[in-house]
């Protein structure tokens, strides 16, 4: 007992030292003539979900640390906390409490074109997960039916980058490794794969492939196709993502389009978002495996509806309704709630040079 | 069989991308490292016009893709969003000094 506490001891100081000593290279980091200081940044929300009649109170944090060292290092840790409080039969409700890391990892500028990325990290897939993702950015809180078809975390290393191909086109790409790691929290699969996309900045289009190779189990692989249009004319975004896996999980797509009312001035907080998708379960599923698979394991069509209000900047409130088609289980999806933005430095001369 | 074709097929485009980009010439297009210089000359003063516009389109393209336009942050903190956006988002180095800069102006 006291050997285990003395060596907690050890760690803990060994653990101190380890972060004063990169708070202080994290003072030397210096782009473009300022200093990138270490900064706290994320989300808190607070969402009410009704799925199929079924009431859920979601408050949630996310917070993302920013630790820059020297000109071309960073350290990125982004975890989530949240409280979800399920109404049950008897009209009183249950708290589950969850929390995880979403990504913690260290990035190295090789070059202007090159990134080596080692760590836990979100997994290069598309545009959803890596980018669409926090519930400050996403245009519906319901997530997408194309989430589940593949990894969303890897444990491992990357490399991505872009660069401009021409003078109208910038070329990105991201290839990496992850282990496999079966902590409850951190679950990994043992995985390779990559995304490359091709990004023309006149017309506001990014167009990509992606692919993912499960190095384990079945080792089953996905691929996917993913579109971003932002016509330069309207405050119109449109989205779009394909995915196919060839293992049990089927495959799915998903269009989104989210109008800015800004041409109405007493409306121009306003946009109006929507989405249809449809998710296919694959072929010759035994009951077993449907069962096991649960909502990857049947047909899915679904369409939402929704409307986000910026208050600022940084406070958004959010509402939307969806329709969620499944044989035998239709359901209505309601959800309602606001998001805040945060953002900090870390350091007490966080705006100075 | 169709799996390794695609995963070939996938290193193939990833490995001429690579290529491509070892070829890709910076042009000299990037934002000069020292912002605090002095508009001596119209010249100059023009030249600074330009890369705020571009700047602006940069940030429009890039940024507005999938963020509402924040207040402009103080330099010290912009400096390391924009670094942490250049990882998570692949924006391009040229992108990142352009934004960086009409973000800081």
């Amino acid at each position: 007992m006291m050997c285990s506490f003395v060596r907690l001891r050890k760690v803990a100081k060994a653990g101190l030292l380890g972060l004063s000593f990169l708070f202080s290279l994290a003072l030397q980091a210096q782009d473009d003539g300022f200093k990138a200081v270490p900064i706290l940044t994320g989300s808190t929300a607070y969402f009410t979900r009704v799925t199929a009649g079924q009431f859920q109170d979601a408050p949630t944090v996310s917070p993302l640390l920013l630790l820059p060292l020297g000109d071309k290092w960073l350290v990125e840790a982004k975890g989530s906390y949240s409280d979800t409080f399920s109404k049950n039969a008897q009209g009183n409700y249950n708290g589950t409490i969850s929390y995880g890391m979403a990504y913690g990892q260290i990035d190295y500028i090789a070059n202007r074109y090159m990134t080596f990325v080692a760590g836990r990290f979100t997994t290069p897939f598309n545009i959803y997960g890596e980018r669409l993702a926090p519930n400050w950015i996403r245009a519906l809180q319901t997530g997408p039916l194309t989430s589940p078809v593949t990894s969303g975390s890897a444990l491992g290393g990357m490399m991505r980058g872009g660069f401009p191909g021409t003078e109208s086109l910038n070329v990105t790409y991201a290839l990496y490794f992850s282990s496999n790691n079966t902590h409850h929290l951190l679950a990994t699969d043992r995985s390779t794969g990559g995304r490359l996309s091709f990004f023309l900045p006149r017309q506001r289009l990014e167009v990509g492939a992606s692919f993912q190779q499960v190095l384990q189990a079945d080792r089953p692989h996905s691929s996917g196709v993913f579109l971003e249009w932002q016509p330069n004319r309207a405050p119109f975004t449109v989205r779009s993502e394909y995915v196919r896996s060839s293992g049990t999980k089927g495959s799915a797509y998903w269009i989104e389009s989210v109008y800015r009312l800004s041409q109405i001035p007493s409306l121009r907080r306003l946009e109006l978002v929507g989405r249809g998708e449809q998710f296919f379960a694959a072929a010759n599923l035994s009951a077993a495996t449907v069962k096991k698979l649960g909502a990857l394991g049947k047909d899915t069509n679904e369409g939402d509806f929704g409307m986000n209000y910026y208050l600022r900047s940084d406070v958004r409130a959010s509402a939307s309704y969806g329709r969620q088609f499944v044989l035998g289980r239709n359901a209505n999806l309601w959800t309602v709630g606001m998001t805040y933005r945060f953002i900090m430095p870390m350091l007490p001369q966080g705006g100075a040079r | 069989m169709k799996m390794k074709f695609a995963l070939a097929a996938f290193l193939v485009a990833s490995a001429m991308s690579l290529g491509l980009m070892a070829n890709a010439s910076s042009g000299g297009k990037d934002a000069p490292k020292d912002s605090s210089a002095t508009p001596a000359s119209a010249e100059q003063s023009a030249q600074n016009e330009n890369m705020h516009v571009e700047g602006e389109k940069r940030f429009r393209s890039n940024c507005a893709r999938c963020h509402a336009a924040p207040p402009k942050f103080p330099p010290r903190m912009m400096a390391t969003i924009v670094r942490h956006m250049r990882v998570r988002a692949t924006i391009t180095d040229q992108d990142m000094r352009l934004i960086l800069r009409y973000m800081t102006e």
